[in-house]
């Protein structure tokens, strides 16, 4: 089942590559790429490493389980907190809504972390593209940092009643799609909700998305309303708290601030460059 | 004694106004009383009390994920105790987690899940005698000590036929009164099974090994794979027998090993003890068991399985150390029933005899501990090591092996698996059951695959759409009314000896005063709960014991008849409630707070 949704999953995202590609980035800009991936791979070599190391460690640490006598359990705390917030969505619960965040929760967000990766690597300066990486890897790992400490379960373990036994306009009823068959077996592997990385993904996404308005203008509202949409359907599926997605939007903006801030600072190509320089000349 | 004095006082000072009240009373009163001494002793009297402290507890349980029925029971628990003045929160641990909180680490107020429970009322012996208050495992998580508790508990034990019969009416009626935890109800447990693909699903029950093995198999291809769907992912992570995180009552570790006698329980629950690995017993004197072992019989590496594993899977379970620790190590499960075998002595190769110290049905129950090969446990019996972590006396290799793969000697063999997919078993060819002198169930599949689904709707699709042939974990009572019989899909309802319950943990007040416990236990509307919750499926109770063994003066009649709900409609009444608790000598403020020494 996981495989069936896995297939469908690059099936949706490779369809729609392409096509946004096609719209978005424009036939110019992919030929020059073609000419120059290898010079803006050479420079972009720390970021995707740093992004690599930090995507196989959080895998591998939230494969390996959290132990829990390290981090602090928050459930009550958090549902205290914010009380039955997330419980407003199901007031404007219909089935087409369901399917449409369900669809967005689990597609729409796929596409929106990797288009930008392509559309930035297009852009002959690689700042952005660079930053973009950077940014990812921070929301992992500190995102990695507070799954540790902070052991919490999503409003589905604690709602029970309203949100899983699929009575009325429940999103729950729609507990048979494969989809929704996909995100309880990813809900169930991780107890760990605080931050939601997927309002922070999203939202890092949507700032870099206004960011660079100047070269993808019609990118930024696409991203906008995914990025919205994507952020809403957490806490209408019941899988994030307000204060999850509250704490998510925090770490974007951090994420996206310290990227501008690393990026740029030190020059490893320009180092590199030295080096030979003074070995050969 | 004069810091242990001052230690109180301080935590008194910071308990908001009477604490400052309290100080300010201490500066004044200084100076003007201290001119006579026995104003001083007057002073310090009024000034040393500790006042009591309002209740505040925390429930324990289950994630909906994991268990969607304890973490509804223990929401309304939570909110009936809150109305009659305590405070509550809800800690939710997963399920290895919960376990390890409730039943190794005694970590918990109050904790409401499951409880695997027994066929025989005997694992109340381990369950709750004094003995084990310290021990992890399933003997006594609630620190329950009560010595009259534990001569009715050895009684019963001790006795056979119709004696044993009134020493377990004694013990539960005992159990009644004391409520060491309050039973709440037993489930009917419902599967779906595809009856297109196999016959005989009524024969065994799905929580034993016998609902896997005898099925026949109605088409050409079904024989080559049994396909199971499982809510649980824990078979596919870890398959330690003596493992109690990972383990509830332990379907596929009775696959995989054989034990030297097996309850065989149909679907309706019916059940009898029948010779398994070994070929007969025969008791010698009151107390002498000889157990015969069937001849060539090999584990699944083809080590033959010999009278000696036999005897060192019992002394191993009650010393998982085998002595090389300060203090014993038994295992956390199976306790009650190893602690009856006394001795054990090896004559021949397939012959050993039994030293009981229990009467002979308690006895024959102890035959139904696994039978672990020695060749793979006895370095098992180190104890457990990580590098610079300073590990719990006691904790051996032994109890926290994932064992994978396990080697057993069951009709099935462990083939692969993938955590959190599946894990597949295959038919052991060398199995006694598939010789043609023995009359037992074999396995008639090529292989098992216990597949790994959390949800009940999606594993009722995966029958459903004939990728699956039964739910080898029982479905969630909120789906069973969705179910659609057809010809092909059958729903099989069978009993269950295993109840959910709320344990509380006795070391720690309020918990340790049987008072405090019997007027809990009458704010939980069982019968109410058992609608809301488990929708009708399931059987409110008063004692956790399986049907047959339930005295007529603990039946349920409409009511519980040993601690009535003091309410209606699942609706407590807060007045009779706090008449109760008062009346148990425990004290209310003037905030409707109740207040209790902790």
């Amino acid at each position: 089942m996981l495989v069936e949704v896995l297939t469908r999953v690059v099936l949706v995202v490779g369809l729609l590559l392409p096509i946004a590609l096609g719209l978005f980035v424009g036939r110019t800009r992919l030929t020059t790429t073609r000419t120059e991936w290898r010079s803006r791979i050479r420079v972009a070599a720390p970021a995707i490493l740093v992004l690599s190391v930090v995507l196989l460690a959080s895998r591998l640490i939230r494969w390996g389980g959290v132990d829990s006598d390290i981090g602090f359990h928050m459930t009550e705390t958090i549902r205290q907190t914010e009380g039955e917030f997330v419980l407003l969505f199901l007031q404007v619960a219909t089935p087409e809504l369901t399917s449409y965040l369900t669809a967005i929760y689990i597609y729409g967000y796929t596409f929106l972390l990797v288009f930008p990766v392509i559309a930035y690597f297009a852009l002959s300066d690689t700042t952005m593209f660079r930053r973009l990486l950077t940014a990812y890897a921070f929301n992992y790992a500190i995102g990695l940092v507070f799954y540790v400490l902070v052991i919490a379960y999503g409003p589905r373990n604690v709602f029970v009643e309203q949100l899983l036994t699929g009575s009325g306009s429940s999103p729950m009823i729609y507990e048979h799609s494969v989809e929704y068959r996909y995100l309880t077996r990813e809900v169930n592997q991780n107890t760990n909700v605080f931050p939601s990385l997927h309002t922070s993904l999203s939202a890092t996404v949507g700032i870099f998305a206004y960011l660079t308005r100047s070269s993808y203008p019609k990118w930024f509202p696409v991203a906008g309303v995914i990025a919205v949409s994507v952020i809403i359907s957490t806490m209408y599926l019941g899988l994030h708290w307000g204060i999850d997605v509250l704490a998510g939007l925090v770490l974007a903006v951090l994420c996206v601030a310290l990227s501008y801030q690393i990026v740029g600072r030190w020059s490893l190509s320009e180092l590199y460059g030295q080096l030979l320089e003074s070995k050969w000349f | 004694m004069d810091t242990q004095r001052s230690g109180s006082r301080r935590k008194v000072d910071g308990d908001s106004a009477g604490g400052i009240s309290r100080r300010a009373a201490l500066a004044g009163a200084a100076g003007v009383m201290a001119s006579t001494s026995g104003c001083v002793r007057e002073f310090r009297s009024t000034v040393n009390r500790d006042d009591l402290e309002p209740l505040s507890l925390t429930i324990t349980t289950l994630p909906a994920d994991g268990d969607r029925e304890s973490i509804l029971l223990a929401r309304e628990i939570a909110a009936t105790l809150e109305a009659v003045g305590i405070d509550v929160s809800i800690e939710m641990r997963s399920q290895e987690e919960f376990r390890r909180a409730v039943v190794i680490n005694h970590d918990f107020d109050v904790y409401v899940g499951p409880h695997p429970g027994g066929l025989d009322p005997d694992f109340l012996y381990e369950t709750l005698h004094s003995l084990y208050a310290d021990e992890p495992g399933w003997q006594n998580p609630f620190g329950f000590t009560n010595l009259l508790v534990d001569d009715l508990l050895e009684a019963q034990r001790d006795a056979d036929g119709e004696q044993r019969r009134d020493a377990v009416e004694a013990t539960l009626e005992a159990l009644a009164i004391e409520q060491p935890f309050v039973p709440i109800c037993t489930p009917l447990e419902h599967r779906l099974v595809r009856d297109d693909r196999f016959d005989g699903w009524a024969d065994g029950h799905l929580a034993t090994r016998t609902g896997y093995l005898g099925l026949e198999p109605q088409t050409d291809d079904s024989a080559d794979q049994l396909r199971a769907v499982h809510m649980d992912a824990r078979p596919s992570q870890n398959l330690n027998p003596l493992n109690v995180e990972y383990r509830d009552r332990g379907t596929v570790i009775e696959l995989l090993y054989d034990s030297l006698a097996a309850d065989l329980v149909a679907t309706d629950g019916d059940h009898s003890l029948e010779p398994w690995l070994a070929d007969d017993w025969e008791w010698l004197d009151e107390s002498t068991l000889r157990v015969s072992l069937r001849p060539d019989c090999t584990f699944h590496d083809g080590e033959a399985l010999t009278a000696d594993d036999v005897a060192f899977t019992y002394r191993f379970l009650e010393d998982t150390a085998l002595g090389g620790s300060a203090a014993p190590a038994p295992a956390p499960r199976y306790r009650g029933r190893v602690a009856a075998v006394d001795d054990i002595d090896v004559q021949d190769e397939t012959t050993l005899e039994l030293t009981v110290g229990t009467g002979q049905d308690v006895g024959e129950q102890a035959l139904t501990v696994p039978i672990l090969p020695e060749h793979h446990w006895s370095e098992r019996a180190a104890a457990a090591t990580i590098p610079g972590v300073r590990i719990a006396q006691g904790t051996t290799d032994a109890v926290v092996t994932d064992n994978l793969p396990p080697v057993g000697s069951g009709p099935f063999q462990y083939h692969d698996h993938t955590e959190r997919e599946h894990v597949t078993l295959e038919r052991f060819d060398d199995h006694f059951t598939l010789r043609a002198d023995v009359a037992l169930p074999e396995p008639t599949v090529d292989e098992l695959r216990v597949g790994i689904d959390p949800r009940s709707t999606s594993a009722m699709q995966l029958i459903e759409a004939d990728s699956a042939d039964v739910t080898s974990s029982p479905l969630e009572s909120y789906v069973i009314d969705d179910v659609d019989e057809t010809d092909a899909v059958g729903l099989l309802e069978s009993p269950s000896w295993a109840f959910y319950h709320l344990g509380f943990n006795a070391r720690s007040a309020p918990f340790g005063n049987p008072r405090f416990r019997q007027v809990v236990a009458q704010l939980i509307d069982k019968a109410w709960l058992v609608e809301d919750v488990f929708h009708g499926y399931a059987r409110p109770i008063a004692t956790p014991v399986a049907d047959e063994w339930v005295p007529d003066a603990l039946e349920w009649d409409g009511a519980d008849p040993a601690m009535p709900f003091l309410g209606s409609n699942g609706e407590v009444d807060v007045d009779a409630a706090r008449t109760a608790f008062e009346e148990a000598g425990f004290r209310y403020d003037a905030d409707g707070n109740l207040r209790v020494r902790q």
